[in-house]
């Protein structure tokens, strides 16, 4: 067992002291003992982060915090404009609320991991000197595959890098610097963490399951995913937001053409086919932001955050009950109801009873609100 | 009594950090400042941004940094950079009356449009009405975030505009963020969901339409584009079926010279991926040096060895993920209608090949 959030705990799970060489922060997740998970997507890289409890949990916490972004600004010394909020995420052990953020754009973006607190102050979290480990996302080519992603050059060549085979044969090589996976989600079960990508190249979709603690690059693997729509068509298309359901045995996911899918995890084989199907369509021109189950008196629920409609509230049991959907004009699937929690950008589980959202109304400050389960 | 100085800031920069010194305290200030920790001095000399400091006092965090104390001044040195053309003030509340303002701003750098739009992808004038994604080249890094407001697809005839055609998040860039990817709504291309039922094509067969890239669209630096770009397409019908290599025509080079192995294909494929897509190898297993090129509006692809062809067997591997316009690939078609003959798509399917015979002799 490790010692939640040591540093001796944190040495177990591969974790070591320094700086991590992070470009940039997107879709985040926390881990066991109080581990944070962070895509990088302008390295191609997931770090994970200890950040050890600095005390006990409280009992309960509720956040009602307005103009978030004005309050991120103002900490990182720039115009509000220039924060971008990517992803929220909650430390199981402490409740306290994670951002990753982004401080203006182009070259002079900054990476940025702030936290609020209790008392509502928005802090950065130093990046230095903390314990990290950090694995690969990409799709890295090498010499034995025959799908190969790299490029043999004539000798002279001044382009490309000189590579030596295992048998001694010197080639210049010009890796392949085109292809890139942008991680749109990623969540951690039972010693696996699930990342959903998108490529900028081919138009696929795969699951990657990574085993945590890293034990090197090799060591993902991928599920290519498809999803039949109204028994009629399959199609593989990348997932934009997904919640683990079931106790991690399978997956709701959603696209970014909307029709929220079930897909099974369990029994899964690497590099097959996971066949997911349709048990919810929300319209068009409609993009998902967000998930999030919970449970109320014993029932689970899900509500999905989109680009367009309103925030969506879904009972499991009605996703559970669903027959994959056969018939396009017979709308909608499973029954969802509309709630009045306007503009959320989004959610994730504060503790068992309640659920945290940031939320923006147009253009205008971001907010942070918990909500109790109870009333959603 | 000695009249009191003017408070002042002056600007430096130190080792990638900017430092903000506050001169002109009286020296008996100074001297009570130097046994302040770290909080106390950001509590007496919090620095903003203008704009976070409008109104009656904050309630916001001042800025992240760290404070100094020495004979001449106290310094801030911010955790981030201060914004260059940002208005910043540190608050002074050491004097009696009211805490003092005292404003200071990074001159911003002089702005220079300088990166452009090389190409747009296809390069050749036709789309297919399911087209899955157009590429956008740069000549620079770009920054993220600009494209859902500043490239947008209109009509040719009219220039009225085309509603939501692309996903809008996330964007996808290449590493160097000099290629952007724009990839239509999937949810309305895909047959069978109610997006496509409701919305249908972003695109009709037969009106042509043009994709515009405004000037707004901003570099990494923050400049904006040299000029506009704009490209017109035409639009064919749908493209639904799989990628075959036996379509295509191969032109084999003659055995002893260094002239190109040259591919045709049957319809246009997508730009990117055929720039990793092949590579030719010997009869050993090797994989052959030398130079490959796309052609025009990607009918074609070719590839000039570094050393002349020797007689015998080449093998030229496909990647099996190429895609046409429309997003189908060697694997699978795009959307497969499950109650056709189709054939299913085969995961096993890793590698295509085919054989090339170098010719013999010098005819």
């Amino acid at each position: 067992m490790s010692e939640n959030g040591t540093a001796a705990g944190y040495a177990d799970l591969g974790l070591t002291v320094g700086t991590p060489d992070i470009q940039s922060v997107g879709p985040i997740a926390f881990g066991p003992d109080g581990i944070l998970f962070v895509a990088d997507n302008a390295s191609a890289a997931i770090f994970a982060l200890g950040f050890g409890p600095a005390g006990p949990a409280p009992d309960s916490q509720a956040f009602a915090i307005d103009d978030l972004d004005g309050r991120l600004a103002s900490r990182l010394g720039c115009a509000r404009e220039d924060v971008s909020i990517r992803d929220m995420a909650v430390c199981p052990l402490t409740k306290e609320v994670y951002l990753s953020v982004m401080r203006g754009s182009g070259s002079a973006a900054i990476p940025v991991i702030a936290r609020v607190e209790a008392d509502g102050q928005v802090v950065d979290v130093p990046l230095e000197g903390v314990p990290f480990a950090r694995t690969t996302i990409e799709d890295a080519p090498d010499l034995g595959d025959e799908r190969i992603d790299i490029q043999v050059l004539p000798d002279d060549s001044a382009e490309g890098e000189e590579y030596k085979t295992g048998s001694g044969v010197r080639l210049r090589l010009l890796r392949d610097g085109l292809r890139t996976v942008t991680v749109t989600d990623l969540d951690y079960v039972d010693g696996t963490l699930l990342v959903a990508g998108a490529s900028n190249e081919e138009f696929s979709s795969t699951l990657r399951r990574i085993p945590f603690p890293f034990n090197g690059a090799a060591q993902s693997n991928s599920l290519e995913i498809f999803h039949v729509s109204h028994g009629k068509y399959e199609t593989a298309s990348p997932i934009r937001t997904f919640v683990p359901y079931n106790g991690g045995g399978s997956i709701l996911a959603s696209y970014t053409c909307t029709p929220i899918v079930q897909f099974s995890l369990s029994e899964l084989e690497p590099a097959t086919h996971v066949m997911g199907s349709t048990v919810a369509e929300l319209g068009a021109m409609n993009s998902p932001t967000d998930m999030v189950s919970y449970r109320r008196d014993g029932d689970e629920y899900l509500l999905v955050a989109t680009s367009r409609l309103p925030l969506l509230r879904i009972a499991c049991s009605d996703i559970d009950g669903q027959e994959a959907l056969t018939e396009p004009d017979e709308p909608v699937g499973v029954p969802r109801e509309e709630l009045s929690h306007p503009g959320v950008l989004r959610m994730t589980n504060l503790d068992d009873g309640s659920v945290v959202m940031l939320q923006q109304n147009g253009a205008g400050p971001v907010s942070l609100r918990s909500y109790e389960c109870a009333a959603l | 009594m000695s009249a009191r100085r003017r408070l002042e800031i002056e600007l430096s920069a130190a080792e990638g950090s900017h430092r903000v010194r506050l001169l002109g305290l009286p020296r008996e200030t100074r001297q009570r400042l130097a046994t302040l920790g770290e909080q106390e001095l950001a509590r007496e000399f919090p620095v903003y941004a203008r704009e976070h400091l409008a109104g009656e006092a904050p309630d916001f965090a001042p800025m992240a940094g760290r404070y100094e104390v020495d004979s001449d001044a106290v310094t801030f040195v911010p955790r981030y950079p201060l914004v260059p053309g940002l208005d910043y003030a540190m608050v002074v509340r050491v004097a009696e009356g009211e805490p003092q303002r005292l404003a200071f701003r990074l001159p911003a750098a002089p702005s220079e449009p300088t990166a452009e739009v090389l190409a747009i992808y296809p390069s050749g004038d036709r789309l297919v009405r399911n087209q899955l994604k157009l590429y956008v080249e740069f000549s620079a890094s770009m920054s993220e975030g600009q494209a859902a407001s500043h490239v947008r697809l209109e009509r040719a005839d009219g220039g009225e505009r085309i509603e939501d055609p692309f996903v809008p998040e996330p964007e996808l860039w290449d590493r160097e963020h000099r290629r952007l990817t724009l990839l239509f709504d999937p949810g309305r291309l895909k047959r069978g969901l109610r997006p496509q039922l409701e919305a249908g094509y972003p695109l009709q067969e037969g009106v042509a339409v043009r994709l515009v890239v405004d000037t707004s669209f901003r570099d990494a630096a923050g400049n904006p584009l040299r000029e506009p770009f704009a490209r017109r397409y035409e639009v064919d019908g749908d493209l639904r079926d799989r990628v075959d290599p036996r379509d295509w025509e191969c032109r084999l080079p003659h055995a002893g010279t260094a002239g190109p192995l040259r591919v045709r294909f049957d319809r246009p494929l997508d730009r990117a991926l055929l720039q990793h897509a092949f590579e030719v190898i010997d009869a050993a297993g090797r994989p052959v040096r030398g130079r490959p090129e796309v052609g025009p509006a990607e009918r074609s692809w070719s590839f000039t060895p570094a050393a002349p062809w020797l007689p015998g067997d080449y093998r030229l591997a496909v990647d099996p993920r190429l895609e046409d316009l429309a997003g189908n690939s060697l694997a699978r078609v795009f959307d497969r209608d499950l109650a056709s003959d189709e054939e299913p798509s085969d995961p096993s399917l890793e590698v295509v090949s085919f054989t090339l015979h170098a010719l013999r002799g010098g005819d």
